[in-house]
């Protein structure tokens, strides 16, 4: 399983943003995103219109959830009536289990991979090494970031923050190949190096971009053709999924397709979707003869329970939430300290992973409320973020400062007596750090912070309901 | 109409000029502006922070102190927001107290907002010069969908033009709390404001929340920048008697 | 085929599922979803009134996908008979230099007749199909080593320029997906409208042929591509970069 590093957000974040390759990846890649996405919904013509569309997305996730238990039972049925195995699995190291016993009992020496977030909570690679089998991933910002033994800086666009050169050098080190910035080379020579693994690999190991209950049917959406090998080539199919990527019918598919490539890549659709069901059957010309599905918990039932939270298990991953957040297009994703981050790994990673680690990440945030703006499913994440919040607040993670500091200002509001009186006092003490109104240096807990790259407004010398009395109440007074 | 003036905690304390150009504009529009003198703070900062409990004692304050009256004005989109749209949600479990926050609530609006969609009217009949620029606050924006109107009142204001800026709707990088939580992500994500700002060649930064202002002029300040930053009601209150 | 067995796990899991959505009891009715509550002749006047739309909206529905086809990279080739359909394919291969070319064993070549205009140009077509004296095994290395690939389809969607495949005997999917160029094949009879005509459609299908789909079948909608290195766009990683779609009117 990747390290939890999300008690580092604080100080990760500041290392992000002194990073200059870091910040340009930020920057105009990032707009490519955002305007994508813009163009797409804006001039790609669809008879229903967006928020119609977004509503039908809500309430279909919104019902699937709510029944999660119905449509699992219906998707194990069905996958298992086509000739696919179907395991539940209750956390990584469990799906993990699964993995190495697919792969033993079918003497599996290599393994390809396309792209799955479930599978980088399990650590699958690491796993799959220590265990004498080799696993290639072969979408390529994923291959990229393995070779560069990182994690994914994005949901969809996983080495958005390597340059070409970076890529160049990794190729160089890795793959021997000769050094170019030509960025279309780059891809040939992997392209190259990977088409020779889906010849030889024993299994293939995919995500889910959903699961279609009824008819027992996993979805991926592609462009590069990775998927399509890697659930094709090899005699081993394995698809790892989250429990909660389920849809009831594969007429509710459509409006998915229309909703996910455009808020992820702008796209109207994606150069490839796949509807694996099964295994081949008997009279197909090729395919493997083996289909697992694993469906994987890992924490999702904390969110489940939580009637609040329980909508952030909706999330279709398309990444957008991240795309239009001010704070991770400032810091990236390494700084979330694990698989998910901006809006939605604030709310998911603490979630799945451990609130009094990651209780910085729900704080994360200006609560500016783009991230809802913008989720095609209508997730209200700044509604989940102040729940969050409240949770960390409730289970005493608060740092001592801040409950003084707050302690203070709750004493302050609960009477205007109150309020003046620590006003007076703030006054008087401020004379010592404050000049013409401005505050250079604040040195308070809590709060200093502030000066060290603005100035602060000193306390007024009157405040507006003096004013008030004195000259503007004319008698009235309420 | 009884309408009651909510200062909000940072005009009342840091900003009054804010408060007295507000009661200076209404009065000018003919509202009988009262100024409920037991009001503290709306609670957003102890909601936002997740100090629920204390948020709602202060909460609960403020619904007591500006029940009463037939409209309460806010010159602050974020105050609003959290009395509108919040305050039902910190209530949700008592449901004497969610009655009456609800009713405060739908009869609370934030200033810019009260003046085009209340008294109707569009020009305040305000005078002033130069080049002004506006930013989009958050909540004013997408909690409470407010962005034609304080363009309207700007642009109808004599001696002035509006230049939109660069994302005029993105985050100054304020978020109360998160401002010292991570003052270093909030800086980085401000100085994208006050570049946007500055390729206008606006000589003022206008907006309608005390809370973008403050973080706004606190870097524009600290920069040594010419751009003035008012609050709206400043702007439409210039050249009335 | 023996059906796979129930994974021990599965109620315990399911138990905690339900436990935490506050419920002891599993649902045991179809749940109230617009999708799923549906009776069967319901559905099949659905696919009745989908198939007469289709038809009486052909012509449009063939020039809305050629252009969204065209603005999606493919090369979109009209051919106003078989006989044409199947010179164009010989042009592509004899453009692209072809040395190999690979197709299904597919209906629609008995009217396109690809294997006679292709061996003109001094090409045999080499079927991926077990059967003709080859095993399954070696369809993967004559695929990869193909220049073209040559399929027909089982629909075309016009609201996103797809092609849609079916998998099943005599459709390989390795046909599309390792040659560097794709060629498919697409009678004007087979475009259907949107994405939901072809999933009311499928699921008529399934509803009525007891519960039986292929256990594969995909969509391509363009040539593969990636952005994956600083959000810039490559095309041609994986699958083909290069993909013709040629419309040909029906008998």
């Amino acid at each position: 399983m990747p390290e939890v590093k999300t008690s580092r957000f604080k100080s990760e974040s500041v290392k992000a943003l002194a990073n200059d390759n870091i910040q340009r990846a930020l920057g105009a890649p990032f707009a490519h995103f955002v305007d994508g996405r813009k163009s797409a919904i804006e001039t790609d013509y669809t008879e229903e219109s967006w928020d119609s569309m977004r509503d039908r997305a809500a309430a279909t996730k919104a019902h699937t959830i709510e029944r999660l238990d119905y449509y699992l039972d219906l998707v194990d049925k069905n996958v298992r009536r086509n000739g696919g195995h179907v395991h539940f699995a209750n956390d990584a190291a469990h799906a993990n289990q699964i993995v190495l016993d697919i792969a033993r009992q079918n003497e599996v020496k290599t393994v390809i991979k396309s792209k799955s977030m479930v599978s980088e909570e399990m650590g699958i690679n690491d796993v799959l090494e220590k265990n004498g089998i080799e696993p290639v991933e072969t979408d390529l910002g994923e291959y990229i970031i393995q070779l560069a033994k990182e994690t994914p800086f994005h949901l969809i666009a996983p080495a958005v923050h390597k340059t070409k050169g970076q890529v160049s050098d990794l190729f160089e080190k890795f793959l021997d190949s000769a050094p170019t910035d030509d960025i279309e080379k780059l891809c040939i020579i992997a392209r190259d190096v990977l088409r020779d693994n889906f010849t030889k690999a024993d299994m293939g190991i995919s995500g889910a971009n959903f699961i279609v209950a009824e008819t027992g049917t996993v979805v991926l959406v592609t462009n590069e053709g990775n998927g399509r090998m890697t659930t094709s080539a090899p005699r081993i199919h394995v698809a790892i999924s989250g429990m909660e990527k389920l849809l009831p019918s594969i007429e509710d598919v459509g409006l998915f397709l229309r909703l996910l490539p455009r808020s992820a890549t702008g796209q109207r659709i994606t150069s490839y979707n796949s509807f694996i069901s099964g295994p081949r059957a008997g009279t197909d010309e090729d395919g493997p003869e083996e289909f697992h599905l694993i469906l994987v918990d890992n924490g999702r039932l904390n969110l489940l329970k939580d009637e609040t939270l329980r909508e952030a298990l909706s999330c279709i991953r398309c990444g957008a939430c991240l795309n239009h957040c001010p704070v991770y297009r400032k810091v990236g994703g390494h700084a979330y300290g694990w698989v998910y981050p901006g809006p939605i790994g604030a709310i998911v990673s603490p979630m799945l992973t451990g609130l009094k680690e990651g209780k910085d990440l729900p704080y994360a945030s200006t609560l500016c409320g783009s991230c809802r703006d913008v989720c095609p499913v209508k997730i209200d994440l700044p509604k989940l973020l102040l729940d969050l919040r409240h949770k960390v607040v409730k289970s005493g993670a608060s740092t001592m400062p801040e409950r003084l500091g707050i302690g203070q200002w709750h004493n302050a509001m609960k009477t205007r007596k109150k309020l003046e009186g620590k006003v007076r006092l703030g006054r008087l003490l401020q004379g010592l750090i404050a000049r013409k109104g401005i505050i250079k240096r604040l040195p308070l807990p809590v709060v200093s912070g502030w000066t060290k790259s603005r100035d602060f407004p000193a306390l007024a010398p009157r405040s507006f309901a003096e004013i008030w009395r004195d000259e503007l109440s004319g008698g009235d007074r309420s | 109409m009884r309408v009651a003036l909510c200062a909000t905690c940072l005009v009342d304390q840091f900003f009054p000029e804010v408060g007295e150009a507000t009661v200076k504009v209404l009065r000018h529009l003919g509202v009988d502006v009262s100024f409920p003198e037991a009001q503290t703070c709306c609670g957003q900062i102890g909601f936002n922070g997740g100090y629920r409990k204390e948020a709602a004692d202060v909460a609960r304050h403020f619904v007591e102190t500006f029940e009463p009256y037939d409209h309460i004005v806010a010159p602050s989109g974020s105050c609003s927001a959290m009395i509108k749209v919040y305050y039902p949600e910190l209530f949700a479990d008592d449901p004497d107290m969610l009655q009456r926050a609800t009713a405060v609530g739908e009869k609370t609006h934030e200033f810019s907002d009260f003046i085009v969609n209340v008294l109707g009217v569009t020009d305040v009949g305000g005078v002033s010069t130069g080049l002004v620029t506006y930013h989009d606050a958050c909540h004013l924006l997408r909690e409470l969908g407010i962005s034609e109107e304080p363009r309207t009142l700007i642009q109808n204001t004599r001696g002035v033009e509006l230049q939109e800026m660069p994302k005029s709707d993105a985050c100054c990088g304020f978020g109360g709390l998160f401002s010292v939580k991570f003052p270093e992500i909030s800086t980085a994500i401000l100085n994208e404001k006050i570049g946007n700002i500055h390729e206008t060649g606006a000589s003022t930064l206008v907006a309608n929340d005390c809370g973008c202002l403050m973080h706004i002029r606190g870097a524009l300040q600290r920069q040594g920048s010419k751009v003035r930053p008012k609050h709206i009601a400043e702007l439409l209150a210039e050249g009335l008697d | 085929m023996a059906v796979p067995v129930e994974d021990p796990n599965k109620e315990a899991f399911l138990e905690r599922v339900r436990g935490a959505l506050g419920r002891s009891t599993p649902i045991m009715v179809t749940p109230d979803h617009p999708t799923l509550k549906t009776t069967l002749p319901r559905h099949e006047e659905k696919v009745r009134t989908t198939k007469a739309r289709t038809e009486a909206r052909r012509p449009q529905n063939v020039a809305r996908l050629e252009t969204i086809a065209t603005a999606a990279a493919w090369h979109v080739h009209r051919a106003a008979d078989a006989e044409v359909a199947a010179n164009i394919v010989a042009e592509i291969a004899a453009t692209i230099h072809a040395k190999a070319v690979v197709r299904t064993a597919e209906d629609i070549f008995k009217r396109v007749d690809i294997d006679s205009t292709l061996r003109k140009r001094g090409v045999s077509p080499t079927v991926l199909a077990s059967g003709r004296a080859r095993r399954k095994t070696d369809l993967k290395d004559i695929a990869f080593k193909a220049d073209l690939g040559v399929s027909g389809v089982e629909y075309a969607i016009a609201e996103t320029g797809s092609c849609a495949l079916f998998q099943r005997k005599g459709n390989a999917r390795i046909t599309t997906l390792a040659p560097p160029v794709l060629a498919l094949v697409v009678e004007e009879s087979q475009v259907l409208e949107t994405l939901d005509d072809f999933f009311a459609i499928v699921r008529f299908q399934f509803l009525t042929n007891r519960g039986r789909l292929p256990n594969y079948y995909n969509f391509i909608s363009g040539p593969s591509r990636t952005a994956d290195i600083e959000q810039t766009l490559t095309i041609g990683v994986h699958g083909p970069g290069e993909v013709h779609m040629i419309l040909v009117a029906d008998a």
